[in-house]
């Protein structure tokens, strides 16, 4: 490994970019997703950082029972990321529809058939804990040696 | 002692502070005890009343299933929304989350269901998938079926043998059949 893959692999630990986007949840992940922003549980001490801003972003926590409206801008945005990326599904609606899943409701999970879906944080909510966890333990395996992955 | 330089550099430089602004961190993410997680079992023996099944909000999240040595409700974490409902439900204590099973035993709660079946005869196309699928009464056995289709229709034989736990519902193709559930809280008066 090269002194330059080192660094690289130093720096992309301790600076995760996130972009979260709501894909028609009920809003209660999202309240999840706010309170790992908040000082009890302090993302940024992990060295994770919110942008909201698909263009500077490396995972993508995607909430909610993925809407019709929202297939074809979910993909826009998961393709407006830069590599190395991944999607995170935060919560039980892009895993499965969770209690919208129900005959006749306007939807269409789960969000791993439109973009793929790197890793899954069950519960409705997830504790901010378990975001925090899948995320911490997630980076790794996406951004570590990348470069040399990628080859 | 308050004299020495070292001491002066000291409070100077603030080293303490400093430190605790440099590696801030809060305290140790724990789960709580009473944090109400996905339902688990207690090793009692699961009677296959469907009492979970009938109670849970949640489509798909539990089913009561048989395994070898007997039957086990078993919980599916994508679909599972962690109410605790099914642990209050259950009449046997099988499972069990957070501390819903200590408080239910304290306060005496539990539930009171009544269900009825209703069917559609516009939109059932006589399939026998309720029938087929209904887990309570098999045709032969000494309670008898709950749903049989006869006289080119789906018929209630035993409507009261019925627990509620909507299999038909969820396998019926075109929602002919519904299971309406009323389901009240009801607390014991203390002995």
């Amino acid at each position: 490994m090269s002194l330059l893959q080192k660094l690289k692999n130093r720096v992309r630990s301790k600076s995760i970019h996130v972009c979260f986007v709501d894909v028609g949840s009920c809003n209660g992940c999202d309240i999840e997703v706010l309170a790992c922003l908040a000082p009890r549980y302090d993302i940024e001490q992990y060295g994770i950082y919110v942008h909201n801003n698909p263009r500077e972003a490396d995972i993508l926590l995607v909430m909610g029972a993925v809407t019709p409206q929202w297939v074809d801008k979910l993909v826009a945005i998961w393709e407006k990321i830069p590599e190395p990326k991944a999607a995170i599904a935060i919560g039980n609606c892009p895993i499965s529809g969770c209690v919208y899943n129900r005959r006749d409701s306007y939807i269409d999970p789960p969000a791993a058939k439109h973009i793929p879906i790197a890793a899954q944080v069950p519960g409705c909510p997830p504790r901010p804990t378990e975001i925090l966890a899948a995320i911490l333990s997630l980076a790794p395996t996406i951004f570590e040696n990348y470069e040399e992955k990628k080859r | 002692m308050s004299e020495s330089i070292i001491w002066y550099l000291r409070e100077f430089l603030r080293t303490e502070w400093i430190r605790k602004f440099l590696l801030a961190k809060t305290d140790p993410l724990v789960t709580p005890p009473y944090f109400k997680d996905y339902p688990t079992l207690t090793g009692k023996e699961c009677t296959a009343c469907y009492q979970c099944m009938m109670i849970c909000p949640a489509p798909g999240a539990i089913a009561v299933l048989r395994h070898d040595d007997g039957w086990r409700p078993e919980i599916y974490p994508g679909h599972c929304i962690r109410c605790g409902l099914c642990v209050e439900a259950c009449p046997e204590d099988v499972l069990q989350s957070g501390r819903v099973l200590e408080a239910q035993h304290r306060d005496r709660t539990g539930f009171r269901a009544t269900f009825h079946l209703s069917i559609d005869r516009e939109i059932c196309m006589r399939c026998g998938n309720c029938c087929i699928s209904c887990p309570v009464g098999r045709e032969g056995e000494p309670d008898g079926a709950v749903l049989k289709i006869e006289k080119g229709g789906v018929q209630i034989l035993n409507s009261d043998l019925c627990t509620g736990c909507k299999t038909c519902e969820v396998n019926c193709p075109n929602r002919g059949i519904r299971v309406a559930r009323v389901v009240e809280g009801v607390q014991e008066a203390a002995a």
